[in-house]
C-alpha cells in the first residue's frame, strides 16, 4: 500500500500537468481563432482565382509550356505525394492520420506500378517518413509558420513543384491534408495539385449561368493563362497550408481538453484514495492506543 | 453619378472593398482607367499603381501591386494582386538600398525581384494620377 506522501506526491504532479495542459488549450484556442481568420481571409482571393481559371480553362488548347499545369503531361507514372502535418505534436490523432494515409495512398499506387516520390511538409510527416521511406523524399520543408509568414512559405513549395514539373520528374502531384471542417473535427482529405483538377463541374454550371457574357482578354487569353496557373498552384497550397494550420489548433484543443479532463477525473480518484488512506492510518492509531489502554 | 464596385483582394486578406468613381490599374500593356459600366475585360497586370478615385474624381486611396490580375465587369471590378502596399507606406531609402543588393547579384528570379523594386520606386516618384 503506497503511504500517504507518495498518493501526495502522485496528486501534485497530475496537477501540474493539468496545469500545462489546460495552458496549452487555451493557447490553442486563441491561435485557433487567429488562423481561422486568416483562412477566411485567404478565401475570398482563391475563389476568384478559381472562377477566373474556369471560365479561361475551357478555351485552353493542348500545348507545351506552361500549359501543362492544366492539360497534364500525358502520362501517369511517375506521381509525387506532399503529406501536409504539423511541425509539433500532442495534438491527437492529427499528425498520425496524414502519415497512415499517405502510407496508404503511396502503397495503392506502388501496387498498381507508379513510381512514387515524397515532398513531407512538416517535421512530424517529415520524421515519420524519413524512417519508413527515406529514399523516395526528394524534399522536405519544414518550421514554415504559416500564420506569420503568410503566402511567402506557400511560394517556396509550389516553386520547388513546379522546377521538379517543368524538368519532367513527375506527371501528377497529390496533396494529403487535414481539411478543417470545424474547431472539432479535421477530415484527411488528398487533391490533386498537378495537372489541375477542373472536373467541379455543378459549380461550373453555376458559373456558366451566371457569368454567360464573353470577356476581353488584354493581352489574350493564352497569356494570362499563362500566368494565372503557376499563381493557382502557390494559392491552393498556400489555402492547404492555412487550413492544416487551422486543423492543427482544432485538434490540439480538442487533445488538450480531454487531456484536462482526464487529468481532473484522475486527482479526485486520487485524492479519495487519499482521503481513505488517511482514514485507515487514523483508525489504526486509535485502535493501537485504544487496545493499548485497555492493557493497562 | 454612378459608382462600381471594387475589391482589391490579396492572397492573405481583402484589401480594399467599397463602391468607387474610377479606378486606373496597370495592365499589362497599358493602364486602364476603369469607369461605372465598363465593359467586360479581363487582364493580367504588371506591377505599378492601383489608383482609386471617389465620384468627383478626387484621389481615396494609392495602392502598389507587384502584378496580379484584374476581372472587370459593368458592376464590379477585382483585383486580384500577390503583394499590396499602400504606396505612402513605401519608403524610399530601403527600396533604393534593394536595388542595390539586387543589382550585384544575378539570377533569374533576381531580376524579377529587381524590376518589382524599380517599380516601386517609380510608384513614389511619379504622381501623373495624382489629379484625373
Amino acid at each position: 500500500m503506497p503511504s500517504l506522501k507518495d498518493i501526495k506526491t502522485q496528486i501534485n504532479s497530475v496537477g501540474s500537468t493539468k496545469k500545462i495542459t489546460s495552458a496549452m488549450k487555451m493557447v490553442a484556442a486563441s491561435k485557433l481563432r487567429r488562423s481561422q481568420e486568416k483562412a477566411e481571409a485567404a478565401r475570398p482571393y482563391s475563389s476568384r482565382l478559381e472562377e477566373m481559371l474556369s471560365s479561361l480553362a475551357s478555351s485552353a488548347a493542348s500545348g507545351e509550356g506552361i500549359i501543362k499545369l492544366l492539360t497534364g503531361t500525358g502520362n501517369d507514372q511517375n506521381y509525387i505525394v506532399v503529406p501536409v502535418s504539423a511541425d509539433r505534436g500532442l495534438c491527437g490523432g492529427f499528425n498520425s492520420s496524414i502519415n497512415r494515409e499517405t502510407f496508404k495512398l503511396v502503397k495503392s499506387l506502388e501496387g498498381s506500378g507508379k513510381i512514387v516520390q515524397l515532398m513531407p511538409v512538416g517535421k512530424k510527416s517529415r520524421d515519420f517518413f524519413n524512417r519508413v521511406m527515406k529514399h523516395q523524399i526528394i524534399e522536405s520543408f519544414v518550421d514554415l509558420n504559416v500564420s506569420s509568414t503568410g503566402y511567402e512559405s506557400a511560394l517556396n513549395i509550389s516553386n520547388k513543384l513546379q522546377e521538379l514539373y517543368f524538368d519532367g520528374k513527375f506527371d501528377k502531384c497529390i496533396l494529403v491534408f487535414n481539411k478543417f471542417k470545424s474547431a472539432i473535427s479535421q477530415e484527411v482529405t488528398q487533391q490533386q495539385l498537378i495537372p489541375l483538377d477542373v472536373s467541379n463541374s455543378e459549380k461550373e454550371e453555376e458559373k456558366e449561368n451566371s457569368s454567360n457574357a464573353i470577356y476581353d482578354y488584354e493581352p489574350d487569353e493564352e497569356t494570362i493563362l499563362k500566368d494565372l496557373l503557376p499563381k493557382n498552384v502557390s494559392i491552393q497550397i498556400f489555402k492547404v497550408l492555412l487550413e492544416s494550420d487551422a486543423g492543427e489548433q482544432g485538434a490540439r484543443m480538442a487533445a488538450m481538453d480531454n487531456a484536462t479532463r482526464n487529468a481532473g477525473e484522475m486527482i479526485d480518484s486520487l485524492t479519495l484514495k487519499y482521503n481513505r488512506t488517511r482514514q485507515a492510518f487514523i483508525t489504526k492509531e486509535l485502535i493501537e492506543i485504544i487496545s493499548g489502554a485497555e492493557s493497562i | 453619378m454612378a459608382t462600381i464596385s471594387f475589391d482589391l483582394v490579396s492572397p492573405e486578406n481583402l484589401v480594399f472593398n467599397d463602391e468607387v468613381g474610377t479606378i486606373i490599374v496597370p495592365g499589362k500593356d497599358g493602364d486602364l482607367g476603369i469607369l461605372p459600366g465598363h465593359s467586360k475585360v479581363m487582364s493580367s497586370l504588371r506591377p505599378g499603381r492601383v489608383m482609386v478615385y471617389n465620384e468627383d474624381k478626387s484621389l481615396i486611396k494609392s495602392f502598389f501591386v507587384s502584378g496580379g490580375f484584374a476581372e472587370i465587369n459593368p458592376e464590379k471590378c477585382i483585383v486580384l494582386a500577390e503583394s499590396v502596399v499602400e504606396v505612402n507606406s513605401l519608403e524610399k531609402t530601403s527600396i533604393e538600398n534593394e536595388i542595390q543588393e539586387l543589382e550585384n547579384k544575378e539570377g533569374k528570379e533576381t531580376e524579377e525581384q529587381l524590376s518589382v523594386a524599380k517599380a516601386k520606386l517609380e510608384a513614389i516618384n511619379v504622381n501623373y494620377y495624382d489629379k484625373i
